[in-house]
């Protein structure tokens, strides 16, 4: 080791000591936790057991997973739909103004989420803000169901989980050379052409990085489902969450914890696999 | 200049960290249950330093307790069936009970539970039922059951507590069953009972239920008792109705963890707490049934008069406890995952 190097592990040692103290410690707990057997008290009894897993496979517990992954799948979808248009229309726009419209997108993170989102039950409740505009305005009879369903469900997932796929959609698509595109037109291509093959596979990177930041918070995000879905829709991450703090079943609610990160990883592993760039995925 | 800023600045957060050898008593207790009123009168009068901290569900106290190391906590308030648990896994201690001189007043109807026979570990501080409340201007007909809640009409129009035993337990007893029932069959009954509900289910709330019925976003609850009484206050409409096929209660208690730093502190606070003018605040602000002979005696007309939060001895041993079932939890909550 050189003295080069040297001095860069003593800078990097903050980062060092807080991903081995406050990640990589507790996911080798929750891995821990996962072969173990619950004693029903919330305590453990030490085994070496895959129950835990196999219990993941129960259908009812499958059926938990399969909703999650749709509601994750469909807020991702939606993401994308709102964030490339948006993102390709701050990229035209002036150095200075694309800093100030990037920075309102990230504003919202100075408010916590939680608070944020007993801002939409004002919003959208029976007697909320949205009903009582429309009613005044003559537009409807009856109150609007915006929540405690499925659709106030997608309204706060999307809300919440827009900006981690403008940011790096808006990231690769402010990349482009705009000599390629007019190098693309040059040669005579149309602009659906033009955005096939040149614009979307030098933004496909931006658009898988954002929607794992999307689908994999979308699956665990269990406060919103609980507060704008009325608590009627069990995601995997109520489920987590129900097996630590009501069943006292820690080590159940920690093999699934595990099972999420692994298709996490397949996830990641799959993008690599097609053709991905990991210095793209900023992180991995 | 700057410099003195910083040197302020740095005995500022630095005698942040001498307090560990004050006078402190260290609270683990539900959240909003006592007016910090009731807190800061209690370290003025004995010049002792309440550190509080909270918890929504009785396995989130069961968790912090046995997370943490022993002694954080001096006192803690778990319900009855936590308390059975607490004393099985040597989480509490034994309560010597002649160190309190307010002792007498607490009403023995609510001693010698089975969960804490002689009360060895535990002394109950509040009692809560789970009642089913109506809006009369928006429900003509009587309901009395919980199986008038199956009704089409009421599409929408209910809140439940987002509690998988209270909830399943509503089930099993509209079906006649026991609210802490493992069989099978009698599960699988209660899980297609409730599937049949959920129609008329807008959510399950239990953070705040009450302003549900406030707001009129439902007219129907199956709520805490004190939840009730509070959207009583704002919504005059609101009927009680304790259901015919049997409801569920439960008991808050007093009980001092293993290992706890500061005993005499946390006797001191229970002490003060029985105290039946101290408990009247307590129970005009958080309108759940009190236990305590004394206070019955400042309580206001409005709680003496409200039916969800002053229900009668009688009636409350009625009432169904919910009781740990093991294991057999599994069954419940699978079937809490296949309704939602």
């Amino acid at each position: 080791m050189n003295k080069n190097s040297k001095s860069k592990y003593i800078y990097l040692s903050p980062v060092i000591i807080y991903a081995i103290v406050l990640i990589l410690f507790p996911i080798i707990y929750i891995l821990f936790l996962s072969f173990q057997t619950s004693d029903n008290y919330g305590g453990i009894i030490y085994s070496l057991t895959l129950n835990n897993y196999l219990k993941i496979f129960d259908i009812v517990y499958l059926r938990v997973l399969y909703k999650s992954a749709c509601i994750a799948i469909i807020t991702t979808f939606i993401c994308i739909l709102i964030a490339y248009p948006f993102s390709i229309f701050i990229s035209e726009k002036k150095a200075n103004t694309q800093k100030i419209l990037i920075t309102l997108v990230m504003i919202p993170f100075l408010t916590n989420s939680l608070i944020r989102t007993y801002g939409w039950i004002v919003l959208l409740r029976k007697e909320g803000v949205f009903n009582s505009v429309l009613r005044s305005l003559n537009l409807i009879d009856n109150p609007i169901s915006f929540m405690y369903n499925n659709l106030g469900v997608f309204i706060g997932l999307v809300y919440t989980l827009l900006p981690f796929m403008i940011l790096p959609v808006y990231s690769s698509v402010s990349k482009i050379d705009k000599k390629v595109l007019e190098a693309a037109e040059d040669l005579g291509a149309n602009s659906y052409q033009k955005f096939m093959k040149v614009i979307l596979p030098q933004t496909l990177p931006g658009i898988f990085n954002g929607s794992l930041m999307v689908f994999i918070p979308a699956i665990g995000m269990f406060f919103i489902a609980d507060l704008l879905g009325g608590g009627k829709i069990m995601l995997i991450g109520n489920l987590i969450k129900n097996q630590f703090l009501v069943s006292r079943n820690w080590p159940f609610g920690a093999a699934i914890s595990i099972f999420l990160i692994v298709i996490t990883f397949i996830l990641v592993k799959f993008y690599k696999k097609s053709g991905g760039n990991m210095d793209d995925l900023g992180g991995f | 200049m700057k410099k003195i800023i910083i040197f302020i600045f740095l005995l500022l957060i630095l005698s942040g960290c001498t307090t560990s050898k004050e006078n402190v008593v260290n609270i683990l207790n539900w959240s909003s249950y006592i007016p910090d009123e009731v807190i800061r009168d209690f370290e003025e009068k004995y010049g002792i330093k309440v550190n509080y901290s909270t918890y929504s569900s009785n396995e989130e106290c069961l968790a912090k307790l046995s997370s943490a190391k022993e002694g954080t906590y001096d006192l803690i308030f778990p319900s009855d069936y936590m308390v059975e648990l607490m004393i099985k896994r040597n989480l509490i201690q034994k309560l010597d009970k002649s160190r309190l001189t307010n002792l007498e007043n607490i009403n023995y109807n609510y001693l010698n539970y089975n969960y804490d026979y002689y009360n060895e570990y535990s002394l109950p501080f509040l009692a809560a039922s789970v009642v089913l409340i109506y809006d009369t201007s928006k429900i003509d007909e009587t309901i009395t059951s919980y199986n008038d809640l199956l009704d089409d009409k009421y599409k929408g129009e209910i809140v439940l507590i987002d509690d998988q035993r209270i909830v399943i337990g509503m089930a099993l007893m509209a079906l006649g069953y026991d609210m802490n029932d493992t069989d099978v069959n009698h599960l699988e009954e209660a899980k297609n009972w409730l599937l049949e509900l959920k129609d008329n289910i807008k959510a399950f709330d239990s953070d705040s239920p009450k302003t549900f019925m406030i707001s009129k976003e439902t007219s129907i609850g199956v709520i805490w008792n004190a939840e009730a009484a509070l959207a009583m206050k704002q919504n005059p409409n609101l009927k009680v109705v304790y259901p015919t096929e049997g409801f569920s209660v439960s008991i808050d208690n007093f009980a001092i963890p293993k290992g706890a730093k500061n005993i005499d502190n946390a006797y001191l606070f229970i002490d003060y707490i029985l105290d039946g003018k101290v408990m009247q605040k307590i129970i005009e602000d958080y309108p759940y049934k009190n236990v305590n002979f004394e206070t019955q005696n400042y309580l206001s007309i409005d709680y003496l008069n409200n039916d969800a939060s002053n229900i009668s001895d009688i009636k409350f041993n009625t009432g169904s406890f919910v009781k740990n079932i093991d294991e057999k939890i599994e069954l419940y909550d699978k079937v809490w995952a296949e309704i939602k």
